[in-house]
């Protein structure tokens, strides 16, 4: 669900009356072509509102929030809950928290470094698994009409479309930025999320949160490696063979 | 249309065996040279002209022939090691070099050997239409041996498509996914060979279509595998370059 041209056009004219196209694009790095060829279609994409808000120096949620498709946006942000913020950190900042506490029997004063910025490798299948309650996947699907395997195979892919962003968070009744941040559309701070939330979720966490935390995140890990190693040693034999 | 089909199809093949000289000369994967060619063979001694030359040569008692099907032969079955080996598809490996295999091998040779020999193929003719022309009982022997020569291509075919069909669907790169998918298609079209004698005879360009087709897709799919590795072996070096600088 791209937004339509006609409503970007006016979205338009309302921030910058006097700006051509061309100036548009040059303020805020968007290819002349592709937003032509969006305008020409009638279906502006949402990081294209995106990139126009934050060169303009509009909060992009609240530019969102004037269109149709998006207006649970609108309102003052509801902050997210603890484990999506946990799910937003990646997992070597996890592994680095874990390891500098004392029941890893850390040296007094080592302390972890900086979090990174969101998103992260597996942001997006993370924060969905954070706001699961069992059936999240299944009303997402039955709200959206997008089949389950291809839901889960965009998770797999660390992809969301804003759309099915939207419609999870909704689903699963939190915070409706949620998913934008996960997959990087927007950031923490344009998201309302309060600075420093993550890492005062994580410093919440109990040693015993956090050990069984990182462990389930490695163990995803360990997976998904695994799988790339046969998937490898799969190719490496029929090019031994057939190259 | 039909020529248009053969003389393309000769010049892929062609080109793909040619390319493969270098990799050949430096020991890669020497058999794929080997399969390329005698596809090329095969198919030059499948176009009337050429088929003509050659059996002149050979005595003129369409003997061409009986070495068309043996280098198709020769050319499935490298194929089919590469194939299952490189696909993992032990079963079909075992099914194409083990006792099976070559008993299936040995029983079509000598059966095709024999029906050949018990015609009268003096005078060359492609695809050995004028034989079969000649009374009831040649054109019967022709057909059986036409059968004969299609069955272990198809028994070997069949064997392959299961995995092929698998590899196609599975997490590889595109290119091989590709590739996989080519052969299977490949494959298939040889196995629909068996049901040449069921088309009628004024649907016989089907039956051109389908051979092209099939080889088509053989070298078309192998090439793209063998494009896999050289596209994938140049970005690695790259990724090398990059990190070493």
């Amino acid at each position: 669900m791209t937004l339509s041209a006609k409503a970007f056009q006016r979205w338009l004219q309302g921030i910058a009356p006097d700006a051509s196209t061309a100036d548009v694009c040059r303020v805020s790095g968007i290819k002349r072509t592709t937003l032509a060829q969006q305008l020409v279609r009638g279906k502006v994409s949402v990081s294209t509102v995106v990139s126009i808000s934050r060169a303009y120096r509009i909060n992009p949620v609240t530019a969102l929030a004037g269109f149709d498709a998006y207006s649970a946006l609108a309102g003052p942000p509801r902050p997210p809950t603890r484990n999506e913020l946990v799910s937003q950190i990646s997992t070597a900042d996890l592994l680095r928290a874990l390891l500098a506490r004392p029941a890893m029997d850390a040296d007094r004063g080592a302390a972890a470094p900086a979090l990174s910025p969101a998103p992260h490798a597996t942001s997006v299948k993370n924060w969905v698994d954070a706001i699961d309650d069992g059936e999240v996947r299944h009303r997402v699907s039955a709200s959206t009409g997008v089949a389950p395997q291809n839901y889960s195979a965009q998770l797999t892919a660390n992809r969301l479309s804003p759309e099915l962003a939207m419609a999870t968070a909704s689903a699963a009744r939190v915070g409706p930025a949620g998913g934008l941040v996960a997959t990087g559309v927007i950031t923490e701070e344009e998201a309302g999320w309060p600075p420093g939330a993550r890492q005062a979720a994580l410093d919440s966490l109990s040693d015993g949160e956090l050990t069984a935390l990182a462990g389930d995140r490695l163990q995803a890990l360990g997976k998904v490696l695994r799988r790339q190693e046969q998937d490898q040693a799969q190719t490496e034999k029929i090019w031994e063979n057939l190259g | 249309m039909i020529e248009t089909l053969q003389w393309t199809t000769l010049a892929i093949c062609a080109f793909v065996a040619v390319a493969r000289v270098p990799s050949t000369l430096r020991g890669e994967n020497r058999s794929l040279f080997g399969i390329f060619a005698m596809m090329t063979l095969a198919i030059l001694l499948s176009i009337q002209g050429p088929y003509l030359v050659i059996d002149q040569a050979l005595g003129g008692i369409n003997l061409a022939n009986l070495l068309l099907r043996f280098v198709i032969f020769g050319a499935i079955y490298f194929m089919g090691i590469r194939i299952s080996r490189g696909f993992g598809a032990d079963g079909a490996y075992r099914h194409i070099t083990g006792k099976t295999g070559m008993l299936v091998l040995l029983v079509i040779s000598t059966v095709m050997v024999a029906l050949f020999f018990s015609m009268d193929t003096a005078g060359s003719s492609a695809g050995l239409s004028a034989i079969s022309a000649k009374d009831a009982r040649h054109f019967a022997l022709v057909e059986y041996y036409g059968a004969a020569g299609r069955a272990y291509p198809a028994y070997v075919a069949l064997a392959l498509v299961p995995a092929l069909v698998g590899a196609a669907r599975d997490r590889l790169p595109a290119l091989v996914r590709t590739g996989a998918g080519l052969l299977a298609l490949g494959g298939a079209a040889v196995a629909l060979t068996l049901l040449f004698p069921v088309i009628p005879p004024e649907l016989g360009q089907i039956e051109f279509i389908i051979n092209y087709t099939a080889i088509l897709c053989f070298v078309v799919g192998l090439a793209l595998i063998w494009a896999a590795r050289v596209v994938n072996g140049r970005s690695t070096a790259r990724k090398r370059t990059s990190s070493e600088t």
